[in-house]
């Protein structure tokens, strides 16, 4: 049976594996993005072949930056300053109508000054279509940028919220311009370094609607009076924060409106007082707002954001200012990088708006689609490694070619180049024609730019965006199998039990009817897949493992006291019970109820310390908890139980290495090794306490390195070393086994013994490195979850028959997870510690940080798997010694099955259900906030499922493989 | 089943029921609507105060041993089980989550006390120190197969709070931002549900027993 479970297993996890692949390309596409600046290459042709990346130019300071690139474009910037004032959350529809009507009555009153301005052709106003997410940051990143970032781009940025994608304003910043920024603080977080003033307001406040936009215009008289800055960024946040709590009908929608109104009269009053007309006002929202006032989905009102230009070269003498008028938010970003004369950001998927360019000459109207074609060709050239301009030209020949293009690279291929012999054939033709000729040519010429441009940009966008839904649901049905797969050997396991159970043991009892610890465990199970699909349940998971956890063991500790009382009025039968399953340990019945009892206790006030100690979630992170009282309190308390804690983890140790009875120089070796591991963890410590200025620090480096030295090598010499130690035969069954059956009197307890040396060194190891990597404040908390452990795995010991092993198996796996949330891990990538995972490396690798990093985040479900490797050896004694019909492949079926099977088949259930969960929040309004961050977490959870289950598996196989060696050269050498 | 064990009735438990339900509905209607989420201390405290000596009045008469025990010495034995039902319950809650800041303690110890009337009181005053029926009270196999009307009386209800509250608590995380959110409200009304639950459920096993008894007898 064992190897066809082994077969079984091994396709669901491969099965798995494959699932969860194919739904992260489908749903968190990486788009390929280019990395570094914009430069004077930008105002050349790309050339074929491969795009060289290290091209560097040499740095050039900001005046001369900024000639080069005037010289290279051929045309002096349209304007010199830039308004750009950001209303959060406004829609277009509030400005310019929907569907070529206007807006209402009531929203024209409210903003008279716009309207006007609108009216009378001196702006234009476009619906800039914004993509999903709709939440401010990642929309404020795709207007300077022009790029749609994925989700992933965000997530693996998680130590700094820095944008360091080309983008427009540090474009500006690097030809000498002065930027000023008033508004909402994201803008800081984004461009940390950029301006030369700031006034950063909070969007936490959400309840707040008039202070958070007082604090942006009361500088407004002090900056429009300023001549110094080119760039003045205005965020207002209020109309945003007026949605969230009224919706879009709120009574104070048209007053915030009005307010805005007033705004754009004065930015635009002071700008005309300027003769020369040379400033551009950019009134922007970020994204719209459901009926409700929410934003962050994909529906129209949401993503109806507003671009509205006020500047001289928009002014035309005819307009129709109502007609719905599309545009891309992202075509913001190359539109004002060629009116102020800056490369287009490198990323930029957006196209340049028409309107904007009504001033210009016809070669220069020209001249700017160039760039915006040739920065496109570039960014396509990135997706379509083969892709190439001149191929393109040497295919076609000739404007009136016009087949039907089979692929998406021969059409772009095709556009592209008609776009560029058109261009060159008005150059060609310029001052030899009549001027309507001339004026023809040209109108072909813009034409077909703008047919290239759209349609790039249209399927660069569609690639960062779309969800192809087959894939995912076929990603989705692979999963599924592979849980139904787990389902079905799982079951087989059980009834394959329940079959040897019903030969050997007279005890049906077991088996008549569900337990309650049982029922409750499939409960548990199914609520909290049900509680996944809430966004708020997701927010604050460790209470449901907490509660989820602490009721498990209340019921343990209600069969105890169940036991205990039938016990103590039938006691005959119990002894006798006792006397035969306990053999060599001298335990009293009420001795060892006491124990049974006292584990439990321990365990649910261990876990209620470890829930008290951080507050965690991410609504009421803010609430007072004892890590918080800690850190304020001073820092040798703190030090004080890191030390507690190192020398609890020590001294267990050798407690637990006397219980093995066995005098071996192995064992006095990994001794020594582990109390040197103990005083490496105390000196990081306390070198820690004496250099805490300093970031990275030699010595506690040079400390942590002989720690992981030290460590890995003690612990695969015990490994190795532990199954050829202890004795194969017991010393008397040694002159029986020559004649009689061999096997049977194998000593199971030289087995069992290893695989405890094996497990409590993986164990107590793994707390040393835990309390040397994690926040000093954390140490109490996993000396608690060890303490967690090893109470559970004695308590299981002691009574073999009050729960079942499958019980036992996801008791532990429980504990595990509520550890991971008791350690202030929480459903936001914010919780990450990072600054751990630096510690004992010199140079920044990716590599080794991120496994620091996966060590610490999971360094709880963790324990508890190495804790799993020390219950098998202590659990399965019994079963083992009374089998009759004993073989290797036996024990080994016995010890390894469930606990390797049980977490996978949990984790499957909890990664295929949040799948489905997520699929259909794709349009929830926390998508990207929660569910997503979520779901990286989930994915993080089964890369720790699997390293667990391949410990477990790996200890015991090898154990069991040197002990079936062993005893077969040893039944030779008798024979 | 034992011969020498009084046998009550379903109407007795009936009865019973419906005073400790009266003693809930006295409170409440002495409270007024809403007190328990303005003022869950002096709901609670109310609560404990109409329930306690009904349940101990109630069960103490219908102890499982009346000629060997007098109704003052069930009464006693319920007394003493108040506090201790209580401190159980409380440990059990904190356990589970339940905030142990100062501001907390009055509401947590009222709360306790209504739990253990709920659940422990009732058994103490009518089975005493009888272990056999003690480890009754706490399996669930009373479900399964037939056993003792008190059996059904006691446990039924007890289980019902319980399951109820620990179902109460589950909103309590969530930012609905609502004033019953709050320890120990939810949870509070669950438990009261799941007691009355309880209690009509015992009904319903008292009456398929009585059936299934009867048809064993032809
Ligand atoms: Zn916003
Ligand atoms: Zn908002």
């Amino acid at each position: 049976m064992g190897a066809a479970v082994a077969r079984w297993t091994v396709a669901a996890v491969l099965l798995q594996v494959a699932g969860l692949s194919l739904f992260l390309y489908g749903f968190f596409p990486v788009k390929p993005t280019l990395r570094g600046f914009s430069g004077t290459e930008s105002y050349r042709m790309p050339s074929c072949g491969l795009v060289s990346a290290g091209e560097q130019e040499p740095a050039l300071p900001p005046d001369q930056l900024r000639s080069l690139y005037g010289e290279l474009f051929g045309m002096p910037p349209v304007y010199d300053r830039l308004v750009l004032m950001v209303i959060d959350g406004l829609p277009a529809e509030f400005v310019l109508g929907r569907g070529g009507k206007p807006p209402s009555k009531e929203m024209m009153e409210s903003m008279p000054y716009t309207q006007s301005l609108l009216a009378g052709c001196k702006a234009v106003g476009y619906h800039a279509k914004a993509a999903p997410p709709t939440v401010t940051m990642p929309r404020l990143k795709a207007m300077v940028s022009g790029a749609i970032g994925g989700f992933l781009d965000v997530a693996f940025n998680f130590n700094t919220q820095a944008f360091l994608e080309d983008n427009l304003l540090d474009q500006l910043h690097r030809i000498g311009r002065k930027l000023v920024m008033l508004g909402d603080e994201t803008w800081i977080k984004l461009f940390p370094t950029l301006f030369a003033r700031q006034d950063g307001v909070s969007s936490f406040y959400v309840r707040d609607t008039v202070e958070v936009d007082f604090n942006v215009s009361r500088h407004l008289e002090f900056e429009l009076a300023a001549k110094d800055w080119t760039v003045l960024v205005l965020h207002y946040l209020g109309l945003d924060h007026v949605g969230h709590i009224g919706g879009r009908r709120s009574v104070l929608m048209t007053q915030k409106m009005k307010e805005m109104d007033d705004v754009i009269r004065r930015v635009h009053a002071a700008s005309l007082q300027d003769n020369l007309e040379r400033t551009l006002l950019v009134v922007v929202s970020d994204h719209g707002m459901t009926e409700g006032g929410n934003h962050g989905g994909s529906s129209y009102e949401e993503t109806d954001s507003l671009a509205l230009f006020i500047g001289h070269s928009v002014d035309r003498p005819h307009c129709s200012p109502y007609d719905q008028n599309e545009a891309l938010q992202v075509d913001l970003a190359p539109t004002l990088a060629l009116l102020f004369g800056v490369p287009i950001p490198k990323n930029n998927i957006g196209v340049l708006l028409r309107e904007l360019l009504n001033s210009l000459t016809d070669d220069q109207k020209l001249r700017t689609l160039e760039l915006n074609s040739w920065q496109i060709l570039r960014l396509l050239q990135a997706q379509i490694p083969a892709f190439c301009l001149e191929d393109c030209i040497n295919s076609e020949h000739g404007l009136e070619i016009d087949v039907h293009p089979e692929s998406i690279e021969k059409k772009l291929c095709q556009l592209l180049s008609k776009a560029f012999a058109s261009h060159q054939y008005s150059r060609v033709h310029q001052g030899f024609d009549f001027k309507s000729a001339e004026a023809r040519y040209i109108g072909i010429a813009v034409d077909n730019y703008y047919g290239f441009l759209r349609y790039a940009s249209e399927w660069l966008s569609h690639k960062a965006t779309d969800k192809p839904f087959y894939l995912l649901i076929s990603a989705i049905l692979l999963m599924t199998m592979s849980c139904l797969c787990l389902m079905g050997t799982v079951s087989r396991v059980f009834n394959g039990q329940s079959l040897s159970q019903a030969d050997h043991h007279s005890e049906s009892y077991l088996n008549q009817h569900w337990h309650l610890d049982e029922v409750f465990i499939l409960t548990g199970i199914f609520l909290y897949v049900i509680s996944l699909g809430s966004s708020s349940f997701v927010e604050e998971e460790q209470y449901t493992w907490n509660f989820l956890t602490s009721t498990l063991y209340l019921i343990f500790l209600i069969k105890t006291v169940q036991s205990m009382l039938k016990g103590s009025s039938s006691t005959l039968v119990h002894r006798a019970e006792g006397e035969s399953s306990d053999g060599n340990k001298e335990l009293t019945p009420g001795k060892r109820d006491g124990y049974k009892l006292c584990t439990v206790l321990i365990v649910l006030v261990a876990g209620r310390v470890i829930r008290a100690w951080h507050q965690g979630g991410i609504n009421w992170v803010h609430f007072p908890d004892i890590s918080k009282l800690l850190a304020q309190a001073d820092s040798s308390i703190v030090k004080f139980l890191q030390t507690i804690s190192v020398l609890a983890v020590v001294a267990l140790y050798s407690v637990s290495l006397m219980l093995l009875r066995a005098r071996s120089k192995v064992l006095i070796g990994v001794w020594l090794s582990h109390i040197s591991c103990g005083l490496l963890v105390l000196l990081h410590i306390w070198e820690d306490q004496i250099n805490t200025t300093l970031p990275i620090n030699h010595s506690t480096t040079s400390t942590a390195r002989l720690f992981y030295a030290i460590a890995s090598v003690s612990i695969s010499a015990t490994l190795l070393a532990s199954p050829w130690i202890f004795p194969v035969y017991s010393t008397e069954a040694k002159p029986a086994s020559s004649d009689s059956n061999p096997v049977k009197d194998t000593d199971s307890c030289g087995i069992s013994n290893s695989v405890f040396l094996t497990g409590i060194t993986y164990t107590m190891f793994w707390c040393l490195l835990q309390l040397l990597l994690q926040q000093p404040i954390n140490a109490i908390p996993l000396l608690l979850i060890f303490l967690q452990t090893v109470s559970s795995v004695a308590h299981f010991s002691l009574d073999k028959t009050l729960h079942k092993q499958w019980v036992q198996v996801i008791a532990m796996l429980f504990l595990g997870m509520a550890g991971h949330f008791g350690l202030g891990n929480t459903n936001s990538l914010a919780s990450i510690d990072v600054a751990g995972a630096f510690i004992g490396i010199s140079s920044y690798s990716t590599v080794l940080s991120g496994i620091l990093m996966f060590t610490i985040t999971y360094g709880s479900p963790l324990m508890l798997y190495l804790g799993m490797v020390v219950y098998i050896s202590v659990n399965n004694t019994d079963d083992i010694s009374t089998a009759r019909q004993l073989t290797w492949s036996y024990i080994l079926d016995k010890m390894v099955t469930l606990p390797c099977l049980l977490p996978l088949l949990i984790n499957s259930v909890a990664l295929t259900s949040y799948t489905i969960v997520l699929l259909l929040m794709r349009n929830h309004l926390f998508v990207w906030s929660v569910f997503s961050p979520k779901y990286l977490y989930v994915c993080a959870a089964t890369v720790c499922t699997y390293v667990g289950v391949l410990i477990i598996a790996m200890t015991t196989i090898y154990t069991c493989a040197v002990f079936s060696f062993r005893a077969k050269s040893y039944r030779d050498k008798f024979h | 089943m034992r011969a020498e064990a009084t046998q009550i009735s379903a109407f007795t438990t009936a009865a019973a029921h419906a005073l400790c339900f009266a003693g809930l509905a006295v409170a409440h209607s002495l409270a007024g609507r809403g007190i328990l989420v303005s003022d869950p201390a002096l709901a609670l405290r109310l609560l404990v105060v109409c329930e306690a000596p009904v349940v101990i009045a109630v069960f103490s008469y219908l102890r499982r041993d009346p000629r060997s025990c007098s109704f003052f010495k069930a009464a006693a034995r319920g007394l003493i089980g108040l506090p201790v039902g209580a401190f159980l319950n409380a440990f059990g809650a904190i356990v589970l989550g339940a905030p142990v800041g100062i501001k907390y303690w009055t509401v947590t110890i009222y709360w306790s006390l209504l739990m253990s009337l709920f659940t422990f009181v009732p058994a103490a005053c009518v089975f005493g120190t009888s272990k056999i029926d003690w480890q009754n009270v706490l399996s669930h196999s009373i479900y399964f197969t037939p056993t003792d009307i008190e059996n059904y009386m006691i446990s039924a209800p007890c289980h019902g709070a319980v399951l109820g509250a620990w179902l109460g608590a589950w909103p309590m995380p969530l930012d609905w931002e609502r004033p019953w959110q709050e320890w120990p409200i939810c949870v509070t009304y669950g438990a009261v549900a799941g007691h009355l639950v309880g209690m009509v459920v015992s009904w319903v096993l008292i009456a398929v027993h009585k059936r299934s008894g009867r048809a064993k007898a032809d």
